[in-house]
């Protein structure tokens, strides 16, 4: 494995083992992701709507995920509806009019609530203008003018430093 | 024994009080002996929690009604292992729970601290005594696991049936545990903060190696939590951004934060005071959680350990806060760094960038979950902050940090140049873009995911093309292979133990991209004798076959499953109904194959066997709890000592003594 010859030859080698196992998980995704598209549109819909409202019985789950009865038959109402051809933004205005703006899983984005979609982009413009900040204030004035090495250059230096430790 | 435990307590509280007491004087007037007595009447706390805890499963084994807490938490029906979950199942028990654990592994972090930083030692152990003697003050004064009921009734209430299932002898323990454990690191910092020995580094290695001992408790618990909920919960997801959920979380974020910027403040020494702030905070987060556990003010499924002192665990929460920013701001000048940043393109900045983005993905969370409280105070609204804003929020935000995952640990420390960061770049940019088309093409649509996939793809090839160098040189010098990557590995434990867990989290997010974006789910009602499909499969319902127990009814009913036109076998979905609780607890059947999960479960039979199904296809959700052992493993790399020098040169002269030596 010294020669060049055979160096070149095992890395072509591990480049077949690397496309076979990229392969692999190529072909792993294709298997994974293919059964969503089995589902009917009108049961996609319908799931959609009811990951989105909430059961108001068993706080923070949605109807879909809830075993309770209520939520049961709150699946059955979202299931008649749909098949009676109504859209989801109705149904789930019926819903808030029966339950009151806590049965969609989201708040609204008007009024007060606007807040809650509001308050996450600004800590975050925030926090990130305080990052630029504060890396500015701790860089140096005047740079070092040394020269550093790079983790592969330095991965070469110490493995020599070790290899001579080892000799000794 | 009852009568034993029940003594041992206050003893406990006193011991744990005095100790705090004598460690902060003897570190205040630097009296050394008064920091050893202080020492072991710490040591002297867990043997006397041991017995107290050995009274109160022994009065549960004996089914000893007369004790307020059994009888609360179990009866005669309950199966006899199911008194050890018992035992914390409750908010009393958990309380002796907690402030057994963190006694024991406090101690531990004592007998570690005591020889490496002496003079930190006193300090950190009278933070810690503080912290014990909290949890023992409530325990003797407000909830007493071990306090008689006047009267004996007959049998006891039981355990929420919710809570009898493998996964409970695992996950509340370990997710307890991991909220109590940050207070170590905590006090490792803290206490070097007021011995004024911040700006010396000598505290980073401790405090390292129990900030990744928590995360590694911490993080267990939550994959724990998300797998039970999974088997069990039967809804087929693992993570419904619940309240609780997310204040287990808020502290794992900041401390994921916490154990990286801690390695620039050991490779570098910088971010001395950032560090300070980011332990304060993840502290300030676990007790967080343990309120919104117990008494918050938001509704979830976890409400097991409900209890009216939330307002305590607010006030102590409060007062470590105000404390420690006390101490903080007290001996900030301690804290001063020398070093300056290089460049804005290095590792260091790269550390800051994700630090700030995890603050931001905490802040966001709890945000989301307090934001009902808000809005009830300030429109007298009842609104619902769930998954679909955390999701559409904190998605794009994790990804980022993925992102950063992939370039931060290619850049080298100090400076890196456009040029040479391009250069290492190459392979993990081909990977991704390579990667991206291909899973367009083998039909992943959805941009979303086909994003985050790339970016798992760029991290990986990132950290095998490091892998790879590091080995080719290493075999150029003539070892074989193996041996290469064995010492590669073993050769800066930080460095590759960190990459083994970064892997673990490509593992994390593959599975929980593929099964968020590409599940299939039905919801199909069957008689028996019925066949259904989803998906490539399909199958049969035999029969349901029902068992009448004194306290419960198991229904289990059995599905032949084919895959094609291939048998896969039998499946069980199971559910049980409890009367007396009102509680129907289901449990899926689950075929987990590296590819996909095919998940059954049954809700409600009726009487002639017919019963709605739910059926799913979670695809690659096998690798998130496949992630869960190479995440240990990488976290027990990173944290493994190697041999050192002996430091018999660094003794002290004979006529020094070092406090608490």
């Amino acid at each position: 494995m010294q020669s060049s010859g055979g160096a070149g030859a095992a890395w072509r080698g591990r480049a077949r083992v690397a496309a076979a196992l990229a392969a692999l998980c190529l072909a792993l995704f294709g298997l994974a992701c293919d059964s969503a598209a089995e589902v009917p549109t009108l049961e996609q819909r319908e799931q959609r709507l009811n990951r989105a409202i909430m059961c108001p019985v068993c706080p923070g789950e949605s109807i879909d995920q809830s075993r309770n009865p209520l939520s049961a038959q709150m699946r059955g109402v979202v299931r008649d509806r749909l098949e009676q051809g109504w859209s989801e933004e109705q149904i789930t205005a019926y819903f808030v009019d029966s339950y009151g703006p806590s049965v969609i899983m989201e708040p609204p984005a008007s009024g007060f609530s606007l807040l809650a979609w509001v308050g996450p982009p600004v800590a975050l413009a925030l926090a990130l203008a305080a990052l630029v900040v504060a890396l500015r204030a701790m860089r140096r004035r005047t740079p070092e003018p040394e020269a550093r090495l790079t983790d592969e250059e330095s991965e070469e230096y110490f493995a020599r430093v070790e290899d001579a430790l080892r000799r000794n | 024994m009852i009568e034993a435990g029940q003594i041992a307590l206050p003893i406990a509280l006193l011991t744990a009080v005095y100790a705090a007491a004598a460690s902060f004087a003897a570190a205040w007037r630097r009296i050394p002996e008064l920091s050893v007595s202080g020492r072991y009447a710490f040591y002297a706390v867990p043997p006397l929690l041991v017995v107290s805890s050995i009274a109160l499963v022994y009065a549960f084994a004996t089914s000893d009604f007369s004790i307020r807490y059994v009888a609360e938490n179990s009866n005669l029906a309950m199966p006899r292992a199911y008194t050890w979950v018992a035992f914390y199942a409750g908010n009393a028990g958990s309380l002796l729970f907690l402030a057994g654990v963190f006694a024991v592994i406090a101690t531990v972090a004592v007998l570690s601290i005591r020889r490496k930083l002496p003079y930190t030692a006193p300090y950190a152990t009278g933070i810690m005594a503080l912290v014990l003697a909290f949890f023992l003050a409530i325990i003797v004064f407000f909830a007493n696991p071990l306090e008689r009921l006047p009267l004996t009734p007959p049998d006891g209430q039981g355990i929420n049936p919710l809570l009898v299932h493998f996964g409970m002898f695992i996950h509340p323990p370990m997710q307890m545990t991991g909220l109590i454990v940050v207070a170590i690191p905590f006090s490792i910092a803290m206490g070097a903060l007021l011995a004024r020995r911040g700006g010396r580094d000598e505290w980073v290695d401790l405090g390292r190696t129990w900030a990744m001992i928590s995360w590694l408790i911490l993080t267990s618990g939550l994959l724990l939590g998300s797998w039970w909920a999974y088997t069990i919960l039967g809804w087929g997801g693992y993570w419904a951004w619940d309240p609780v959920e997310n204040s287990a979380l808020l502290p794992w974020l900041a401390l994921t934060a916490f154990v990286h910027s801690i390695m620039v403040q050991k490779r570098r020494g910088m971010f001395r005071t950032w560090n300070m702030v980011l332990i304060i905070v993840a502290f300030t987060l676990a007790q967080m959680g343990m309120f919104i556990n117990r008494g918050g003010p938001v509704p979830s499924v976890h409400s097991f350990a409900q209890s009216t002192m939330g307002w305590l665990f607010l006030a102590f929460m409060a007062g470590t806060l105000i404390l420690s920013l006390a101490a903080f701001v007290w001996r900030m000048d301690s804290l001063r760094s020398r070093e300056g940043l290089d460049s804005l393109l290095s590792r260091e900045s790269a550390f800051l960038a994700q630090n700030v983005l995890f603050l931001v993905v905490a802040f966001v969370t709890l945000w989301g979950t307090i934001f009902p409280v808000f809005s009830e105070a300030a429109q007298d609204v009842t609104l619902t902050v769930g998954a679909p804003f955390f999701n559409r929020i904190n998605g794009p935000l994790l990804l980022a940090i993925v992102f950063l995952m992939g370039v931060g640990p290619l850049l080298p420390w100090r400076r890196a140049t456009p040029r040479n960061l391009l250069r290492t770049l190459r392979y993990p940019l081909i990977a991704a873009a390579v990667a991206g088309v291909l899973l367009f093409a083998v039909g992943v649509r959805q941009i979303p995911a086909l994003v985050a996939l790339a970016t798992c793809a760029l991290v990986v090839t990132g950290i095998a093309h490091e892998w790879a160098r590091g080995v080719r040189a290493r075999h150029g010098r003539g070892e074989n292979y193996a041996l290469a990557f064995g010492r590669l590995l073993s050769g800066n434990r930080p460095r590759y133990g960190g990459y083994v867990v970064h892997l673990a989290i490509i593992m994390l997010a593959v599975g929980a991209t593929a099964s968020s974006f590409y599940s299939a789910q039905r919801d199909v009602a069957m008689s028996p004798g019925d066949t259904a499909a989803l998906g490539e499969y399909s199958f049969t319902y035999l029969g349901v076959t029902t068992v009448e127990f004194p306290d419960r009814t198991e229904q289990t009913a059995e599905f032949d499953v084919y895959e094609g036109d291939e048998y896969l076998g039998r499946m069980y979905p199971f559910r049980a109904v409890y009367p007396e609780f009102r509680i129907a607890s289901t449990r899926g059947a689950i075929r987990s194959t590296p590819v996909e999960d095919f998940y059954l479960v049954p809700s409600e039979f009726n009487d002639d066997g017919s019963a709605i199904f739910r059926v799913l296809i979670n695809p690659m959700v096998w690798w998130m709890w496949a992630s869960g052992p190479v995440l240990a493993a990488g976290v027990l790399l990173a944290i493994s000592p190697r041999r050192q020098p002996s430091p018999s040169t660094l003794r002290l002269p004979a006529n020094v003594r070092a406090a608490g030596a």
